[in-house]
This record gives C-alpha cells, structure tokens and sequence, in this order.
C-alpha cells in the first residue's frame, strides 16, 4: 500500500473558532478511510480543504507527487479528487447527464456534444449499477438517486480519492444499502475513499480504518476491526457516555392528548391514531411513504382533504401552523435549511422567535427573557459556538439541527412532533436529544418521532406506527419490536398476510 | 408517463402557443397577417428583441438588471455625440458604443461584486446615476444629424426586409446557438441554477459574470444603436421603458426570475407577444394610459406563468416518486 493523500499540519481559522488545529494525517491507496466526530469536530471544514472549496491557514496538501499549500475546486479535481459535499450540489434545473459532465469539458472545447455527454454518463451510470435516464431533469429526481448522480459526477472524471461527507443522511434504508455496495464497488476498483458519517454501523460496515476528531483537533486512528462502538464513542465525545439509549423510567399514560381519525390528502389515506400522555411513538416508513405530509397536515401546514384532529378530546381545527402552535403542538420540520432555520440570523434570533410573542411585555420584546431561554437552550442542548449571536449559517450541521430543535421546544408545546430530529447529529448529541426526549415525556410531554433509522426507532419508541405508501400499514408495541416484523411492514407486507 | 411529457412540452413552447392564439385573434382584422405588416412588426421591434436577448442571458444566470433603459438611453446619446457632434465615422462610433454598453454593464457586475450586494439592488442606484448622466451629456435636448452611414444601420433594406430585422435574426440565432449548443450556455444555466455548484464544478463564476455582463451591454447597446438610427436622432428618453419590454417578454418565454432555464428563441416570441398586444392596443385607440394598465398586467400574467410552472415541478417531482 501506499500513501495517496496526505495532509500536514492544516490549520483553518474562522472569526472566534479554530476549525482545524495542526492537523496531520494521511490516507493509504485504495482503502476506506471514515473520519468520525461530533458536530463542529471540523470534518467537513478537512475536506472542504482537500476539495478546495476553502484555504487552509497554513499546511500542505500532498496529493500522490505534488505537494500544494491551498487548493481550488479545479485542480483538486485535476489531481484526481472528488467530493461530494454536505449540502447537495447539483444544478437542479439541468439534465442529469449535464450535471454528471459540469466542469467538464468533453471532446470540443466550445460545442458541446449532447450525445457525447449522453453516452458518457450512461457509461459511468451503468458501471455504478444505475437506472437513471441522462436526460431527466434533476429536480425531478429522489434524494437518493440526487445521491448517486454525485457520486457519477466524480466517477465521471477518474477520481482516485472520492470523498464523502454524511452521503446517507437523507436517504431511505434501501438507498443506503444500495449507497453501501457502491462504495464497496468502486473501492474493489481501487478508488480511495473518505466516508464522513454519524452512523457507526455504516462505519463498521464498510471501513477498513476510522480516523477520529474533536474540536479541530485529530485526535487518533485506528483499524475498524481492532476497535468497538464504545471505544468509538468515547474517542469522539471525549468521555464514556453509557447506553446510547438511555433508559426512560416512565410509562406512557392513559389519557389520550391527540387522536387523528382518518387523515386523508397530500397522498396519505386515512390516516387513524392515538398519541398518548407521556408517550413516544414512533413513525417508521421508507424515504417517501407520507409520514411528512402527515405532520405538515396535522401542524395546518400542508391542506388536507378529510380527516378530524383531537387535542385533549377537543375537536380542533387546525388550518395554519399558528393554530396547531396555540393548541400546543409543535413540529420540528425535516429540512433544517429550508423550513427549520433563519440561517442569515444569530442562534439568539432564532430560538425564540416561535415564542417571542410570549416572551414581550405588550409592546417590546423582553430580551433578558429571551436571553435568558437562549442560555437555557445551548447549555441543555450543548450547542458548539463561541457565542449566542453566531450565525446559524456558520454552525456546523449538527448545531443547526439543535437550533432548530431548540426553536420549537421553546414554545413548550406539550405535543411535539418530530421529523428526523437527528438527522446529522453526533452520538453524543443524539444522546442529549434522546435525553431531551425521555426529559419531555417524564414532564407528561408527548412525542411523535418520525424517523428512518430503525435503531432509534426501536431504541426510543414505545409503539411504533409504520407507513407503506400513504398509508399505515400497522402498528407494533414494544415488547414486540423486532426490525424484520417492522421493515416487512414498511415494504407493504401487512401483518395479516 | 406520457402526461408529463405532454406537460413538458406545452412548457417548452409555450410563448408559441401564446403567440399563435395572438396572431389568429388578430388575424381577424384586415390586412394583419399581410407581409408587409408582419414585416413592419418585426422591423419596429427588432431593438426590442435585441435588448431582450441580452437581458435574457442576464436572468438565465439569475441575475435582474434595472438600468437596462438607461444604459441604452446613455448609448444613444454617446453615439449621438460621437457621429453627430464629433463628426466620428459611423462604423468607429458604432463600435465605441458598444463598447461604453459593455463597460456599464460591467460596472454594474464589478460593484456588485464589491458590495456583495446582488445585481437588482445595486442597479437600482445606477439606474439613476446612468439617467441622469445621460441628461447631463445631451443637455436634455436631442441631437439630430446623423451620417447617412449611421441612419442606414435602422432604415435601410435588403430587398424587401429592413435591416435591422436581419440583424435581429443574425444575433438570435447566434445567442441561440450559444446557450443551447455551447459549454458557454450550460455554465450559464448552471450559474443560475446554483452558483454555488458551479463553483465547486471548476467553473470560474466570477469571470463568467463578466463575460455574461459584457454580452448582455453589447447587445443592449446594439439595440440603442438600432433604435437612435430608426428614429435619426439621439435622446435621453430614447430606451426606458425597454427593460420592461424585456423582462416581461421573457417571463412570458419561459425563463424563470430564479434563472437556470429558458431558450433564447422563446424569447423572441415571448416579445412578439407584447409588441402585437401593443400594436393591437394602438390600432384600437385604447389611451396611453389604459395601455401602462394593460402591460401591467400581462406583466403579472408572465409572473404567474413562471410560478405555475414552479408548482407544477413539484407536483410532478411527487407523482414521479
Ligand atoms: N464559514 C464559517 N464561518 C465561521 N465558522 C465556521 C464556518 N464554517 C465552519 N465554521 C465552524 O468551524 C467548526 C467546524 O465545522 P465543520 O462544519 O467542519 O464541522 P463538522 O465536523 O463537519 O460537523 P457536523 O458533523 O455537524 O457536520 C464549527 O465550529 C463551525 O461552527
Ligand atoms: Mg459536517
């Protein structure tokens, strides 16, 4: 084996933070390298150098032969690197094969040549095992397949090093295995790979060595098999945390606070279901299956076509967020850039901003009120800044979703649901949320958690409801969770049958 | 399957639909549809169609000029003073022109790239700064005088067909050609669609806004060339107003205001649309002020045209799920 990329002494500095510290490490030809670390550890900043997308402050960058002090997008692609960044970078408005061949100029240097780039990109989709039209426009495509038309993109010029950051953070369970093979795939073909992910399975899964870092420093290497969950974790988060999921001491009541009788439209069909007092149950489905749709309808979000809402055994109304708000409940929105958070304003902008109407005196808003909840929340939550007033923009991913998180607990809504609440988040995070929620229901809180890792689901959940395509095809109580019953359940194979 | 296709291909050709549904209401009326008309068209609004072109590469790549009249108004009366005033030959102001056109349009790029402001904004400060240069220059009166070398770029023809249509013709299809044969054209799309992607692609975005701002101030003053040559005098009121000509034009060609889509050739019929309308209005002797009412609306029609189609993308994007 030989060395193929290696990075010494990278130091990246932002205005209060040091992202990376001094960092040193290198990567072998053609193995499966993860970088694991809590939210803000620095690891997208790591690649974001390697691709070139920022400059370090000082370092090098050793790609095989040639050493660089700072990199562009463009001769880092040269050199045979291809990232696949956190935030999606397609063109969404372009064809799958333009996307595929962006940046890329094949045969003619001023013509392009349709059928050429067509050719090409069915070439590199059909090595990869893909069934996607070149010629559908982008937009029109599922996360997953988003997913994969990056990778082809990077395949597309030979790169040797294919890095990737949370590549399965929004995709379904059977995107990721497909997104897994094809990372075994192309490491047979002696692509380098850097796979970042929160997901210690996948890690184990797919990894011949994990580097670990934390707070912008590297902290170790070590050989995936010679190594275990807990001493992952401990690496990571700096301290042996316990149980990943920690145990609740509570039991769900009798009382009902939400019932939802047949809940139809946005492609759901009757849609019935009890959330119980002091209860988390669970949403299990495939990327897809409506249980969005179903939150955004009960929140007066999205319209829906037919169904009745009761809150505490009161018929409710609901037809705009503002009322499920005054009803108490309380939706954590599954796309944090989009719907969660106001990414150009501070965190101290941002948390209270769903409850600041509570926290002003008729008139002004009191800000030692507000100041005092914003305190509250980045302690409880351990939000990673150097100050209150940090843009959310320049937050890590993880400490976006917190914030978020953070916005709707504040409302001190009694009934929350939860879409993909730890999308993104680090271990030690997830087990803060976790807390949090195990906090939530032992107040008489209730919870509705949607999610796609069936792990948590199973973890945290006391029941689980599970969809297939708009509809629900079961539920599942604990002393009976087993994932096979629940994935059958989600591929539409009813229990009955 | 075969709905959505349907759908894809009503969008494509939308503005031709349109302006077919156009031409047969008023074809109606007499001697509308007669060559000589078709051609008068066609000749009055080539610099309309011109600017378009320009203002199209702008919104392809996301980006919304509002100075574009005054910019043109500039043009005219800077060649006024050159071929006029100064008594330059016609081929050496014409060229100077378009390079003054250029270098606006460059500026205003170069200063929003300093203020990191976008294009809109800042344009809604020179777009009073171009104005009232423009006045300052031609001391509020119009120059008159041209060279016959000059007049002969709007007034001539070749047989039956004015110049300035073939020259109309000559610059779409090569702007057409640019955008959909061209990496060029891609980058474009790709800049509009996400700058930021385009970036991380290797793409040079930032000397691509420059090449795109210079096109669009070279066909836009192009167009006030046209325009102050018809009319065979330069003045400051020569252009304003063009701006809306263009953007409404194409909305109504299917390019969206988020940029990233859209064919040049549909903007060609997304004018014509709003110049028939105009003219129609006119032949009808409908007041001035009722038609500012009139192409306000249709305004609003185009918007929501580009909104309609958002939506109905992400209706599809569900279904195809
Ligand atoms: N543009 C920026 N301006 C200021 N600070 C920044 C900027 N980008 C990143 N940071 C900070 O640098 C640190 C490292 O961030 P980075 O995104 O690399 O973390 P990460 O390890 O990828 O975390 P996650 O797992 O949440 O994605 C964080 O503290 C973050 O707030
Ligand atoms: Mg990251």
């Amino acid at each position: 084996m030989s060395t193929i990329l290696k990075l010494d002494n990278i130091t990246k500095l932002y205005p209060g933070v040091t992202a990376l510290d001094d960092v040193s490490l290198s990567f072998e030809q053609g193995e499966v390298h993860a970088i694991m670390g809590e939210n803000g550890a620095g690891k997208s900043t790591l690649i974001k150098t390697i691709g070139g997308a920022i400059q370090p402050n000082s370092g090098t960058i050793t790609i095989g032969e040639n050493s660089f002090d700072h990199l562009t997008p463009s001769l880092s692609s040269e050199n045979g690197i291809g990232v696949i960044y956190q935030e999606f970078n397609l063109v969404p408005s372009l064809s799958v094969s333009e996307n595929v061949c962006l940046g890329n100029k094949l045969g003619h240097k001023f013509y392009k040549d349709r059928k050429q780039m067509n050719t090409e990109t069915k070439k590199v989709l059909e090595e990869l095992g893909l069934d996607i039209d070149p010629d559908m426009m982008v937009s029109l495509l599922s996360t997953g397949q988003q997913q994969m038309v990056e990778i082809a993109k990077s395949m597309i010029k030979n790169c040797k090093v294919l890095i990737m950051d949370e590549p399965t953070a929004s995709l379904s369970s059977a995107e990721t295995e497909n997104l897994l093979k094809m990372v075994n795939t192309l490491k047979q073909k002696g692509v380098t790979i850097l796979y970042i992910s929160h997901r210690l399975e996948e890690v184990f899964e797919i990894s011949d060595r994990i580097s670990i870092m934390r707070d912008g420093h590297y902290i170790k290497t070590v050989n995936t098999k010679d190594t275990s969950r807990r001493e992952l974790i401990k690496l990571m988060v700096g301290r042996d945390i316990g149980d990943e999921y920690p145990k609740r001491q509570t039991r769900p009541e009798e009382e009902v606070v939400l019932e939802v009788k047949d809940l139809c439209g946005q492609g759901d069909e009757n849609i019935s279901f009890q959330l119980h007092k002091g209860e988390v149950l669970g949403v299990a489905g495939l990327v897809g299956a409506g249980r969005t749709e179903m939150a955004k309808m009960i929140y007066g979000y999205l319209k829906k076509d037919k169904g009745e809402i009761y809150v505490r055994g009161e018929k409710k109304d609901i037809r705009i967020p503002a009322e499920a708000i005054a009803s108490g409940i309380g939706l954590i929105p599954e796309d944090r850039k989009r719907e969660g958070a106001f990414l150009e304003y501070g965190i101290d902008w941002n948390i209270p901003i769903m409850m600041i109407k509570k926290a002003s005196n008729g008139l002004f808003v009191n800000r030692k009120k507000t100041a005092k909840i914003v305190d509250k929340y980045i302690k409880e939550l351990s939000i990673a800044t150097p100050s209150a007033q940090q843009l959310v923009r320049n937050l890590s991913g993880g400490n976006q979703q917190k914030v978020v998180v953070a916005k709707t607990l504040a409302t001190e809504a009694d009934i929350l649901i939860m879409d993909e609440p730890t999308r993104g988040i680090d271990v030690g995070a997830k087990q803060e949320i976790y807390n949090l929620i195990n906090d939530l229901v032992a107040q008489g809180k209730s919870v509705l958690m949607i999610s796609s890792e069936m792990e948590e689901l199973m973890g945290m959940a006391d029941r689980i409801m599970v969809f297939y395509e708009g509809e629900v095809t079961g539920f599942v109580d604990r002393q009976h969770f087993e994932q096979n019953h629940i994935m059958a359940l989600a591929s539409g194979i009813r229990e009955a049958a | 399957m075969k709905k959505i296709n349907f759908d894809e291909v009503f969008k494509k050709y939308m503005a031709w639909i349109i302006l077919l549904v156009v031409l047969f209401l008023f074809s109606f009326t007499k001697n509308f549809l007669s060559f000589a008309n078709i051609v008068n068209i066609l000749s009055q609004n080539s610099y309309a169609i011109i600017c378009s072109l320009g203002v199209a590469f702008l919104m392809m790549a996301g980006e919304i000029d509002l100075s574009v009249g005054y910019i043109m108004s500039l043009c005219s009366v800077i060649a006024g003073i050159l071929n006029v005033q100064m008594g330059i030959p016609a081929v050496l102001s014409i060229l100077i022109t378009i390079a003054v056109g250029m270098l606006l349009s460059m500026l205003n790029n170069f200063l929003s790239e300093l203020l990191k402001l976008n294009r809109f904004m800042i344009t809604v400060a020179t777009m009073s700064i171009f104005q009232g240069l423009s006045y300052v220059i031609s001391k509020s009166v119009s120059i008159r005088g041209f060279s016959d070398g000059f007049k002969a770029i709007g007034q001539s023809n070749i047989g039956m067909v004015p110049l300035p249509v073939f020259i109309m013709f000559f610059l779409l299809i090569i702007c057409s050609v640019l955008m959909s044969k061209t990496y060029f054209g891609q980058y474009v799309y790709a800049l509009g669609g996400n700058s930021e992607a385009a970036n991380l692609a290797g793409i040079n975005v930032k000397k691509m806004r420059y090449i795109i701002s210079a096109l669009a101030g070279a066909l836009i003053a192009i167009s006030a060339i046209i325009l102050t040559a018809r009319l065979g005098s330069a003045h400051s009121n020569t252009g304003p107003g063009t701006e809306f000509t263009a953007i409404t034009g194409i909305l109504l060609g299917g390019i969206s205001v988020r940029g990233g889509e859209g064919k040049m050739t549909s903007v060609f019929a997304g004018v014509l649309i709003i110049s028939i309308l105009t003219n129609g209005m006119q032949l009808a002797g409908l007041d001035t002020y009722y038609q500012f009412i009139a192409k306000g609306i249709i305004m609003l029609l185009a918007i929501g045209i580009d909104v309609y189609n958002l939506n109905r993308r992400q209706i599809v994007r569900k279904t195809a799920k």
